[in-house]
């Protein structure tokens, strides 16, 4: 039985409807990347899994339990995408607060929780609403993760964390699915999504536009690259092999390209080159990949 | 359940206390008043001096300026309604809009407790709250004619008035979490839950002096509550208690039947 499965999911707010049958499963022992740009339909259907919101058709199951059922809830974990935790409270009495909703299960993680995400004892009795979103964030995790449970719902959970702590979260991340639990992972970030998980859903407009493995995910991206010629860009980039799409203005050119880097490197040798740089690719460049004709399936 | 409780309870106990000890004090104050000051002979040089209308309403409410119809009217008077609707409307309001608002619900409810248990554990806070205010209101009455040994009213009007004004405030609390099942922010649903509470102390205030609008006085919540029946006549009307209970169980039934359908947050 998959820890989480979702089937034909739809959910309709008066006109707009925000998921259109959105079905995938999230096994034990992996990381499910949940892709997609803003309003896309991830926290929606984060809240219709968890009972918070009702779906219009379709269903949602937690090992086999409706989100209806409190008891659905008692093994996993969740963090929200906007997490709002009480402001009067101290950092340990939120993650206390949280903890007794579950008075069969230690927070037995929250130390070594506490250790890998830097939260020290100030920290914690210090009030929530004097500490920096950062820190809230980190907290937010602890809250999630500390009674070890068997299914992470994480609603874009790097949000606000340092570079340091989000390297400390992902080898969290990765250790709690080595260790047999499943964690599903929702960010607008493919980056992020690519470092953690081994399967991902690229949900836009409340659709499913694929379910793959990172690795067939990898293959069809386009990634993006950022070329400064020391003349003007040469003419007719578009026609290497491996480049789908090309932009040029003046010196600089920006290429979309997809599969072999060498043959495209080779090709523009022929052009003298003062700068090369490949940013982060975004999601639209993802969707593109998807939905450019000839696109790999 | 009893960690939603206790998390009431930690949240509010500073205005849970301060309404309490103003409350007591004032119910005190007036027994002191009535035992330092010739209160018959007070009420007739003042009741001269005043127009009809207000001559008319204290009338109503402390007949003869009578020890007793003072303090009696001391759970009538406007500080006193005040005190115990804001303890009716603050908890409620909390309860679904203002944790909607603040947005921390969410988190809350995906933790495993049904949204029926997260309302009931509201509701017997409330209720525990109101109980707790009218208590000290009432330890406030005892203790002031223990020690100006008044012997106005003992322990069983005294009861009967706690039951009298827990049942009122307890519906001003269900109409109230009733409007909070529906709304988004605490501030709207606090306004319409002081709405609620005002007009229907007005509607009772004119329908008592005025005799044309008395048809009305059946509307308003405060009709069934009435502390000089009580105290003085030692008099608690059943359909006071049935009325006031049936509204205060419909208001939190209709809270809970829309607050177990709403997506949150």
């Amino acid at each position: 039985m998959p820890a989480l499965e979702v089937r034909d999911l739809r959910k309709r707010f008066g006109e707009v409807e925000a998921l259109r049958g959105v079905s995938f499963a999230v096994e034990a022992g992996e990381v499910f990347g949940y892709l997609g740009p803003n309003g896309a339909g991830k926290t929606t259907t984060l809240r219709v899994v968890l009972g918070l919101a009702r779906a219009s058709s379709g269903r949602a199951e937690i090992a086999g339990m409706t989100p209806q059922a409190a008891a659905s809830r008692a093994d996993i974990g969740f963090l929200p995408g906007d997490l709002r935790l009480y402001g009067d409270m101290t950092g340990l009495a939120a993650l206390d607060f949280f903890a007794r909703f579950r008075p069969a299960r230690a927070p037995r993680l929250r130390p070594m929780l506490l250790e890998a995400l830097a939260i020290d004892g100030a920290t914690l009795a210090r009030r929530v609403k004097f500490l920096s979103h950062g820190t809230r964030q980190k907290l937010g995790l602890v809250v999630a993760m500390q009674h070890d449970p068997s299914l992470l719902l994480l609603d874009e959970p790097t949000n606000g964390l340092d570079p340091l702590v989000q390297q400390a979260f992902r080898s969290l991340v990765a250790d709690f699915a080595a260790r047999g639990r499943a964690v599903l992972f929702s960010s607008h970030v493919l980056s992020e999504v690519q470092a953690v998980c081994s399967r991902v859903a690229i949900l836009r407009a409340g659709e499913i536009v694929a379910l793959e493995t990172i690795g067939k995910l990898r293959e069809k991206v386009m990634r993006k690259m950022r070329v400064r010629f020391a003349g003007d860009a040469p003419a007719g980039l578009e026609r290497i092999a491996g480049v789908a799409r090309s932009e040029a203005q003046g010196r600089e050119a920006t290429l979309w390209i997809r599969g072999d880097l060498n043959a495209i490197v080779q090709a523009l040798a022929a052009a003298r080159i003062d700068d090369m740089a490949f940013p982060e690719a975004e999601l639209e460049d993802i969707f593109l990949g998807y939905y450019q004709p000839g696109a790999a399936p | 359940m009893i960690n939603i409780v206790r998390r009431q309870l930690e949240r509010n106990w500073p205005f849970l206390l301060a309404v309490m000890l103003v409350l007591g004090g004032f119910e005190f104050l007036l027994c002191a008043m009535v035992a330092t000051v010739n209160v018959e002979e007070m009420f007739t040089q003042m009741s001269n001096m005043m127009p009809p209308l207000f001559r008319a309403m204290i009338e109503q409410n402390m007949p003869g300026g009578r020890p007793a119809g003072v303090l009696a009217f001391g759970w009538n008077h406007p500080v006193a309604h005040a005190l115990l609707t804001a303890v009716a409307i603050a908890p409620p309001v909390q309860a679904i809009a203002g944790e909607v608002e603040s947005g921390a619900i969410e988190l809350v409810l995906a933790q495993p407790i049904s949204r029926a248990r997260y309302l009931a554990a509201h509701v017997a806070f409330g209720a525990g709250a109101l109980a707790a205010v009218l208590g000290a209101g009432v330890a406030g009455t005892a203790l002031g004619q223990a020690v100006y040994s008044l012997d106005a009213f003992g322990w069983p009007r005294l009861a009967e008035l706690f039951v009298n004004g827990l049942l009122l405030q307890l519906a001003i609390y269900g109409v109230t979490l009733a409007i909070s099942a529906f709304g988004r922010e605490g501030g709207r649903v606090a306004l319409a839950g002081v709405l609620v509470a005002v007009v229907s102390f007005l509607v009772n205030a004119v329908a008592t002096l005025w005799s044309k609008a008395e048809f009305a006085r059946p509307w308003s919540l405060h009709h069934y509550f009435d502390p000089r029946e009580v105290l003085v006549n030692g008099h608690l009307a059943a359909a006071s208690i049935v009325t006031l209970g049936a509204i205060a169980i419909a208001g939190i039934a209709v809270a809970s039947l829309r607050f177990e359908r709403r997506d949150l947050p």
